[in-house]
C-alpha cells in the first residue's frame, strides 16, 4: 500500500499546536530517530509518514502534490499558490495560528479610511510625488488580488520585504503596508492602522489536502480528515 | 535571435512599415522591469518574465515593444514627428498560446494633428491586416478616452467622483460598482467627533496638527504624503460626503455607457446626446468628428467601424482614441493615442502619440484557416 504523506510545520508553536491535535485525533506523532530529525511516523500506522517543513515550505510542496496533507496558515497557502482552490482543499479549520493580512496605513493619514479613499490617493501620487504609491509586503499575490482585482487598483509599487514591514512607513521605504497581524499591537506601535475593508484574509492554521485523483479511492485519506476534524 | 521561426509573412510586413514612411527600430529584447510596472502596474509583475541583474536591478524580458520605442527616442533625442516600425519577439506569461511571440507595429509619436494620426494609425492597421488576411471580415472597434472624460466632467460629478471614474474607464467591472454606489443614497462617511473638531479650525491650523503628529510619531513630512496633502484631501472629502448626486447624472452616464453603433452615425449620436442632455462636450467632440472625417478621407467605410462609447484602457496613460481589429473574436490589433506616456517615462515636453501594435501569432492562425 502507498504511503501517504502529512507535512507539518518543523518548529514553534505551530508544531506543538499541530502536534497536539493530531496525538488529540488518535494519531500521536513520533520522531524518527532523534527528536531534531525532520521525518517522523504515526505510532501504528506504518503507512503513514510525516515530514517536518518550513511552514511556506509546506505550501509548495502542497502545490506541487509532493505530500498529501499538510498543515500550514491559509495565508501562506493561498500566496503562495497560484489557483490554490484547484491545487488543494481545506480539510478542516485547526482554530490556532490566527492572523488577518490586511492593509495598513499612517493613522495620520486621516483622510484614508477605505480602500476607496486609498484609489484615490494612489490615483493621484504619480503626479505629486513623482513616484507610484509604494506598499512593502511579501504578500505580493495577495496584495494584488484585493487591489487590482477587487478594489481596482493598479496603480502601485509593491516593495518587497521580509521582514519589520511595519516599520518601512516610518522609515520612508515604503508609503503604506500589506501585513499580518493577530492582536494589531504591532501596527499600533508603529501608528499604522487598518483600514475599514482592508482585510484581505482571515487567516489560520489549516490541515490542507493535496487534491490528487489516488485520495478519491483511498479510504485512510477520509479517515485522517474525520479523526482530525472530530477533535476540533 | 531566432530568426527561423519569424512569421513567414514578416517580410511583407516590414515591406508595409517602410511604405508607410516609418523607421525600423529595434529594442534590448532585456529591458529593466521598472518602467513597465510604473506604467501599467502591479498587475503586470505576474505576467512577465523577472529577473535580476547581479547588481541587483530589476530586470525583465521585452513584454511590449511601446515602452521601449518611447524610452529610445527619448535617449536619442531624435525630435519630433517620427514614426516607427517595429518587429520582434516579446515575452509574455499567458495561460493560453506560447510564452513568446511576434509582435509588429507602428508608433506615431509627435505629430500634433491628433485627428489625422489617429485616423492614419486605425488605417494602416487595418489596411495592413486585410492585405494579410485577405477576403476575411474584420471587425474594427474604436472608443475614446477623452470624449467618455468630457461626459463625466459636464455632468458636474464632484471632482472626487470624476477621477474615480475616469480612472476605471475600460474596467467595466469596476465601472460598473463604481455607478452602484453613485446611484445609493451617499452615507457621509462618519468623522470622529475629534476630527470634526479638526476641520472646524482653518487651513494652517489643520495642516500644523497634522505637522505636529507626524515628528511625535517618527513620520517624514516630506518622504511620503505632507501634512498640506492630507489636509486638503480631508477638507476634499467632507465637502464630498455632503454633496448629494442627482439621479439624472446617473442615467445619462449610463446611457452614454450603452451607446454601441456604427461609426458614420457616431458623431451625429454624440452630438445629440450632448445637446439632449444639456452637456457641453466641447473639444472632444470636435476631435472626435474630425477623426472620423480623417477615417472617411482615408477611403475606409465608417458603416464597418463601431464606435463602443464604453470601450477603453484602464491606463492612466491614454489619452484619446483607443482601437482593436478583430477577427472571429481573436483581438489581431490593438492601438490608442497615449498623449501622457512619453512625459511620464522622462521625455521634457509634451511629446502626442498614437500607435498600435499586431499579434502575428494571431494573424498566423487566421491566415491558416
Amino acid at each position: 500500500m502507498s504511503i501517504i504523506t502529512i507535512a507539518l510545520p518543523s518548529k514553534g508553536r505551530m508544531k506543538e499546536d499541530a502536534s497536539a491535535i493530531f496525538e488529540r485525533a488518535g494519531l500521536p506523532i513520533v520522531a524518527v530517530g532523534n527528536e531534531r530529525s525532520y521525518r517522523g511516523k504515526v505510532e501504528g500506522h506504518d503507512d503513514i509518514e510525516i515530514a517536518f517543513l518550513s511552514a511556506s515550505e509546506i505550501a509548495r510542496e502542497i502545490g506541487a502534490g509532493t505530500v498529501d496533507f499538510g498543515v500550514t496558515g491559509e495565508d501562506l497557502i493561498r500566496e503562495g499558490l497560484i489557483d490554490a482552490d484547484r491545487k488543494m482543499e481545506i480539510a478542516a479549520r485547526l482554530g490556532f495560528g490566527h492572523a488577518d493580512v490586511v492593509v495598513a496605513v499612517p493613522e495620520i493619514w486621516l483622510d484614508v479610511e477605505t480602500m476607496a479613499d486609498l484609489g484615490d490617493v494612489a490615483a493621484d501620487f504619480r503626479s505629486r510625488h513623482g513616484r507610484r504609491l509604494q506598499i512593502a509586503t511579501k504578500y505580493w499575490r495577495l496584495t494584488q488580488q484585493h487591489f487590482s482585482a477587487q478594489h481596482g487598483i493598479q496603480l502601485y509599487r509593491i516593495v518587497e520585504s521580509l521582514g519589520a514591514t511595519e516599520g518601512a512607513p516610518a522609515a520612508g521605504q515604503a508609503d503604506i503596508i500589506v501585513d499580518i497581524t493577530s492582536t494589531g499591537s504591532t501596527l499600533k506601535a508603529n501608528h499604522l492602522k487598518i483600514l475599514s475593508d482592508g482585510v484581505i484574509l482571515k487567516s489560520e492554521a489549516c490541515l490542507v489536502r493535496a487534491r490528487k485523483a489516488e485520495h478519491e479511492t483511498d479510504a485512510r485519506v477520509k479517515k485522517i480528515v474525520d479523526a482530525v476534524r472530530s477533535v476540533l | 535571435m531566432p530568426l527561423i521561426n519569424m512569421p513567414e509573412f514578416s517580410g511583407r510586413l516590414l515591406d508595409e512599415f517602410a511604405a508607410r514612411g516609418t523607421a525600423r527600430i529595434d529594442t534590448p529584447v532585456i529591458q529593466p522591469a521598472a518602467p513597465f510596472l510604473d506604467m501599467a502596474g502591479e498587475d503586470l509583475r505576474r505576467r512577465i518574465f523577472l529577473t535580476e541583474s547581479e547588481t541587483g536591478e530589476s530586470l525583465c524580458l521585452r513584454p511590449e515593444f511601446t515602452i521601449p520605442v518611447c524610452l529610445r527616442h527619448i535617449e536619442s533625442a531624435t525630435g519630433t514627428p517620427r514614426r516607427y516600425g517595429y518587429l520582434g519577439e516579446v515575452f509574455r506569461q499567458r495561460r493560453e498560446g506560447d510564452n513568446e511571440f511576434y509582435q509588429a507595429g507602428i508608433e506615431d509619436l509627435g505629430e500634433t494633428n491628433v485627428a489625422s494620426a489617429d485616423a492614419r494609425a486605425v488605417n494602416d492597421a487595418v489596411q495592413i491586416l486585410e492585405s494579410l488576411i485577405p477576403g476575411r471580415k474584420l471587425t474594427v472597434t474604436l472608443g475614446d478616452q477623452a470624449v467618455f472624460e468630457a461626459v463625466v466632467k459636464a455632468l458636474g460629478l464632484p471632482g472626487g467622483w470624476q477621477k474615480r471614474l475616469i480612472q476605471s474607464f475600460g474596467n467595466n467591472a469596476h465601472l460598473r460598482q463604481l455607478l452602484m454606489t453613485l446611484a445609493s443614497p451617499q452615507t457621509p462617511s462618519g468623522l470622529s467627533p475629534q476630527l470634526t473638531d479638526l476641520l472646524s479650525q482653518d487651513d494652517a491650523a489643520l495642516i500644523a496638527h497634522i505637522d505636529r503628529t507626524m515628528q511625535e510619531t517618527g513620520y517624514s513630512t516630506n518622504a511620503s504624503r505632507s501634512p498640506a496633502e492630507i489636509a486638503a484631501r480631508l477638507k476634499e472629502k467632507q465637502s464630498l460626503a455632503e454633496t448629494r448626486l442627482d439621479g439624472s447624472a446617473l442615467v445619462l452616464l449610463t446611457e452614454f455607457l450603452s451607446l454601441e453603433l456604427p461609426l458614420s452615425q457616431a458623431p451625429a449620436a454624440l452630438a445629440g446626446f450632448a445637446d439632449a442632455a444639456g452637456l457641453a462636450l466641447g473639444a472632444a467632440i470636435v476631435t472626435f468628428e474630425a477623426r472620423a472625417a480623417a477615417l472617411a478621407d482615408l477611403g475606409v467605410d465608417l458603416d464597418k467601424v463601431t464606435y463602443r462609447a464604453a470601450f477603453g484602457r484602464p491606463l492612466d496613460y491614454y489619452t484619446g482614441l483607443v482601437f482593436e481589429v478583430s477577427r472571429d473574436n481573436a483581438v489581431l490589433a490593438g492601438g490608442g493615442r497615449f498623449d501622457r506616456l512619453m512625459t511620464l517615462l522622462g521625455a521634457n515636453e509634451d511629446i502626442p502619440a498614437v500607435g498600435f501594435s499586431l499579434w502575428l501569432d494571431r494573424i498566423e492562425q487566421a491566415r491558416a484557416r
